[in-house]
């Protein structure tokens, strides 16, 4: 087939209910996102320290965050995203039924431990711009695996005909360590599936390419292909909303190929309707960077927008006690353990005729209140780790430990309340609140 | 990972679904082309990576062993066990050996989804070993060829005629991961 130099834009794709694309969408350039800009310098000193130049003072943590290991040999989403890209198969496997071979890939990503695999169509809005990550890595972010000049001189439009598909495979966080979000026990949950997320796509990668398929990283936005597979809807806090899992899920670089599948539908959850009225995420978060009001137009884009750079500000303040916030995601009335109470919820709201939704969604926000709480301050305890002791405070609680720790210990703390550091009456020193 | 349940799951399903699967055998048995699709020797290549400086505090070894294994499970090992080593060259006085479930023998299943096992093997043991030296003790996971032995003597289970690992819970369904041989005080099995 010739190649057209101006190939026609597809009209805009359905992204279901919470996300609507009403104008251009500009091509996202991958080097202006948080990370990145952060490596370079441009967010000012404290968080250009925090990221490049903070080693953390728990031992897990070295080996599961980005950025804060003592050694980065010892943290393994490193290694395994900066290692040489495998070549493409010449013996290529015939497709004779995109269906099987979707079902297949999915089976393959549940079989390494993927928890979610979706296949989108490709849009060329959901791609990044064209200008790769820098070449050194210490200027390059961790996560940003694409390999070189992908483009090669193609438009937006050209690559997602090109290579039609994006498979978007990702794992959740574990539900019980979440509850101690704002703690390392919080961020362990997060940082290990993360790792095991960046392992599996990897393999998944390199699977596609020995079919004999080409499989392009750093392609995609994440969220957009999410979105328009049916992996959740967008909420309130920013984050994808998935039926089985909630927030609790990652949404790491997908895989664009051109191997042939059948993609997947934008699904309806009612988080639409429940982001209307909850708000429980723009309450809890920290920094107010959470909206209260209406969706907004970003880009092209109806959504709602959280004001990244006060969600980023925070984190050199809270280093010494946790990395990852997490509390959008944790208080989210959809974060709860995949059981049977919850899936028979999600199918009622989402079955429930939307004009009669509001009235149920009272009525389990009110539920969620009064049982969950308002905010999340459940005590967890893992390994050494007790959410129970104010960080910074030194006292063994483990049982049956017999050792004599060095330091002098404080009172042993009571209850079952996890410390909850009250971060809410520091908020204006980032952004106020228009109420 | 380990958030699945598992009480409600019929157990012929899978292998019913995987038979219909035209691609699965090429999946499981056919070895890649080019050894960078894979993990394996990404993980398996790296350098070592530093021992921490500063020791953490550390509870009785009891209580150390209770944590190493939990953690071992949180990442995917599906058996853990710690055995004491008699004469290791670098002088480790404990080995930690993992096993994780194998739906296909690593050994005879050469191709991608066949390794699956040793990848899951690896991601445990790498990211087990490297939190052992940010403890600040020494650990290093390797292939050794007395794993099946190691596993033994950590009361995994018993070996077969052939020096093939089998477990209560999974029989000879289960691969042996890389053992890592640490001195962090544990308390043998």
């Amino acid at each position: 087939m010739a190649m057209t130099p101006q190939t026609e834009t597809p009209p805009p794709p359905y992204l279901g209910r919470s996300v609507r694309i009403v104008g251009p969408v500009s091509n996202v350039d991958m080097n202006q996102t948080p990370h990145p800009r952060n490596s370079r310098g441009e967010l000012g000193k404290a968080l250009f320290n925090w990221y490049r130049n903070t080693i953390s003072r728990d031992p897990l943590t070295r080996v599961s965050a980005p950025n804060h290991f003592a050694d980065q040999r010892n943290f393994l989403a490193a290694l395994v995203n900066q290692a040489p890209k495998g070549k493409v198969n010449h013996q290529r496997v015939a497709v004779s039924d995109p269906a099987a071979m979707t079902r297949h890939i999915k089976a393959v990503a549940h079989h390494m431990g993927a928890d979610v695999v979706t296949v989108a169509r490709a849009h060329p809005s959901f791609l990044y711009a064209a200008s790769a990550p820098p070449k050194d890595s210490a200027a390059r972010d961790v996560y940003q695996n694409r390999s070189g000049d992908v483009y090669q001189g193609r438009t937006p439009e050209q690559m997602a005909e090109q290579y039609p598909y994006i498979i978007v495979a990702t794992t959740a966080w574990d539900y019980d360590k979440l509850q101690a979000h704002r703690h390392y026990i919080g961020d362990a949950a997060y940082h290990v599936s993360q790792m095991k997320a960046q392992m599996i796509l990897k393999a998944l990668e390199g699977y596609i390419k020995e079919l004999g398929y080409s499989a392009l990283r750093g392609m995609s936005n994440p969220q957009a292909a999410g979105l328009a597979s049916g992996v959740g809807e967008l909420g309130r806090n920013g984050l994808l909303i998935h039926r089985k899992f909630g927030a609790r899920i990652h949404m790491p670089d997908p895989i664009m190929t051109d191997l042939p599948l059948v993609p997947d539908q934008p699904v309806d959850n009612g988080v639409e309707d429940f982001c209307k009225i909850c708000r429980k995420c723009a309450i809890n978060c920290p920094t107010n960077s959470v909206p209260f009001g209406d969706k907004v137009v970003f880009n092209g884009v109806e959504k709602y927008k959280i004001n990244w750079l006060t969600c980023y500000k925070i984190r050199p303040y809270v280093d010494a006690h946790w990395g990852s916030c997490l509390t959008c995601a944790t208080v989210c009335p959809f974060t709860k353990p995949n059981v049977w109470w919850r899936s028979l919820t999600v199918w009622a709201l989402s079955t429930c005729p939307i004009p009669a939704r509001p009235l149920l969604v009272r009525a389990l926000k009110a539920i969620d209140d009064r049982f969950w709480g308002t905010t999340r301050q459940t005590r967890v305890r893992w390994l050494g780790y007790d959410s129970g002791v104010k960080p910074g405070e030194q006292a063994c609680t483990v049982a049956g430990c017999t050792a004599v720790h060095g330091t002098a210990h404080a009172a042993e703390p009571v209850g079952n309340l996890g410390y909850y550091a009250p971060l809410k009456e520091n908020t204006n020193r980032f952004v106020k609140r228009d109420v | 990972m380990a958030l699945r349940s598992s009480w409600l799951k019929v157990p012929w399903r899978r292998a019913e679904r995987r038979r219909h699967d035209p691609y699965w055998d090429f999946f499981i048995n056919t070895p890649p082309a080019d050894r960078a699709n894979s993990v394996l020797d990404v993980i398996r290549k790296a350098p070592e990576g530093n021992v921490f400086p500063t020791r953490a505090d550390l509870h009785t070894p009891e209580v150390t062993t209770t944590h190493v294994k939990e953690m071992a499970r949180y990442l995917g090992a599906d058996l853990v066990g710690i055995t004491r080593l008699d004469n290791d060259d670098a002088g480790h006085p404990f080995a930690v050996v993992c096993a994780v479930r194998a739906d296909d023998d690593p050994r005879e299943a050469p191709g991608i989804g066949g390794q699956v096992p040793v990848q899951n093997g690896l991601f445990v043991t790498f990211v087990l070993s490297a939190w052992i030296r940010e403890l600040g003790f020494r650990a290093s996971a390797a292939v050794s060829a007395d794993a099946a032995r190691l596993a033994f003597a950590a009361k995994l289970g018993t070996l077969d005629r052939t020096g093939k690992l089998v477990t209560a819970e999974y029989g000879t369904r289960v691969h042996v991961a890389d053992v890592i041989r640490t001195d962090l005080p544990l308390v043998p099995a």
